[in-house]
């Protein structure tokens, strides 16, 4: 399969991602799971000025994200798929056969605790994570390529 | 120009001082903002100006030199009595498109290719012409993206994306990583001959070999390893190995 990487991150479409993961891996495509962002012309418009020329970007619902996983797990093409909250990402793998997910950042609110310098949650949230790897789903965290990946299990 | 501009650009070299993961840049953004928002109607002790101020200090976080586009933005947005929710949209979705398009421009652009040119001229010009080079063109860029920034905030508000797209921005963005990778190319051949200069041909051939394995380790066996880590661990390991040998 070449989907790289599915990754959870509230900044979405930042740096980190397209430089650092989207270098590192080559990546083509970059899918952007988000409900509110799919509905919103002038959020689009934004998250296209910070994608290179020659990376597609798309923006997906939750539905039509389940709906389009088999084709990215079967597409040639190398593609990263960004969700920004812990339920998109649920969802999103619960409805495919994603089995691998990366988690970059999840910052501070007031219902969340600290449980790597970059990754806050709150218990549901990280009770959420942990049953997608009772669903033998493998959750790490690993903010930059060249960082460790911390399985779920050690922050959790 | 409007009033505050100049304070907020000052400010906005400082937009990192209370970084915290709490915030990232949230308490920077609005220290940087707060002069663009007193003039708002009701002043400093206004209604409008403490609201401004508490969205202003929520959690940011942006490329430095491309913050003042979101503060003039947001300040603009402010100005123009954009509902609060759509303030606090904008807010969060520019760091992401701002972080991108700053990551791409400097650290993939223009601190490589500077960089190179530097190191270029100092192997083989008196060695300071290097880095004198390098500090006053690299910071050329970066003052003038600063400028640029905080000024087309405040000129398009909402429409931000706008300035994101202006062919200035998309044309050196394209350029960006063909000038690095042509001027560390023209670097790399002339560092390694004024590094190796008074070198035996073997040792000439073992600082190859470094390389080549340093490379090799990144690229294939320990893509987790930057050239920063490999290269501290061999210079450590060559010490205590020249150490032992005596």
């Amino acid at each position: 399969m070449t989907l790289s990487l599915v990754r959870l991150d509230d900044r979405l479409v930042h740096g980190q991602v397209v430089v650092g993961w989207g270098r590192a891996l080559d990546v083509q495509l970059v899918v952007l799971v988000d409900d509110r962002v799919r509905a919103s012309e002038w959020e689009q418009d934004l998250y296209r000025m910070g994608i290179p020329a020659e990376v597609e970007l798309r923006f997906a619902s939750v539905p039509e994200a389940i709906a389009a996983a088999p084709g990215w797990l079967a597409s040639p093409l190398r593609t990263i798929v960004v969700t920004g909250d812990v339920d998109t990402l649920a969802q999103l793998v619960e409805g495919s056969d994603i089995r691998r997910v990366n988690i970059g950042g999840i910052h501070q609110q007031p219902h969340r605790s600290k449980r790597l310098p970059y990754v806050y949650l709150s218990d549901d949230e990280a009770s959420r994570l942990v049953s997608l790897v009772a669903r033998g789903v493998d959750v790490s965290a690993q903010d930059v390529p060249t960082a460790r990946p911390v399985p779920l299990g050690e922050f959790t | 120009m409007k009033s505050g501009m100049v304070r907020a650009w000052l400010r906005l070299f400082a937009v990192q001082g209370a970084w915290n993961f709490e915030r990232l840049q949230g308490i920077g953004a609005a220290w940087a903002s707060e002069p663009l928002l007193r003039d708002l109607p009701g002043g400093p002790e206004g209604e409008r100006y403490r609201d401004a101020m508490r969205r202003a200090a929520s959690f940011f976080n942006a490329h430095p030199y491309f913050a003042g586009l979101a503060v003039g933005a947001i300040a603009r947005a402010e100005h123009d009595g954009v509902p609060a929710s759509q303030v606090e949209r904008l807010r969060s979705t520019l760091p992401a498109p701002l972080g991108s398009v700053g990551d791409r421009l400097f650290w993939a652009g223009v601190l490589p290719t500077t960089s190179g040119l530097g190191l270029a001229l100092a192997a083989t010009m008196p060695w300071a012409l290097g880095p004198a080079v390098f500090l006053v063109l690299y910071n050329a860029v970066h003052f003038m993206v600063r400028g640029w920034a905080l000024r087309a905030g405040w000129e398009n508000g909402m429409l931000v994306s706008r300035a994101l797209g202006e062919p200035w921005l998309q044309t050196a963005l394209r350029i960006a990583v063909p000038f690095s990778l042509a001027s560390v190319g023209f670097a790399l051949p002339i560092m390694g001959s004024w590094l190796t200069d008074g070198l035996t041909w073997p040792a000439r051939g073992g600082v190859l070999a470094v390389a080549v394995l340093g490379v090799a380790l990144g690229k294939w066996v320990l893509p987790t390893l930057s050239g920063l880590r490999f290269g501290l661990s061999a210079a450590g390991l060559a010490l205590i190995v020249g150490w032992l040998w005596q």
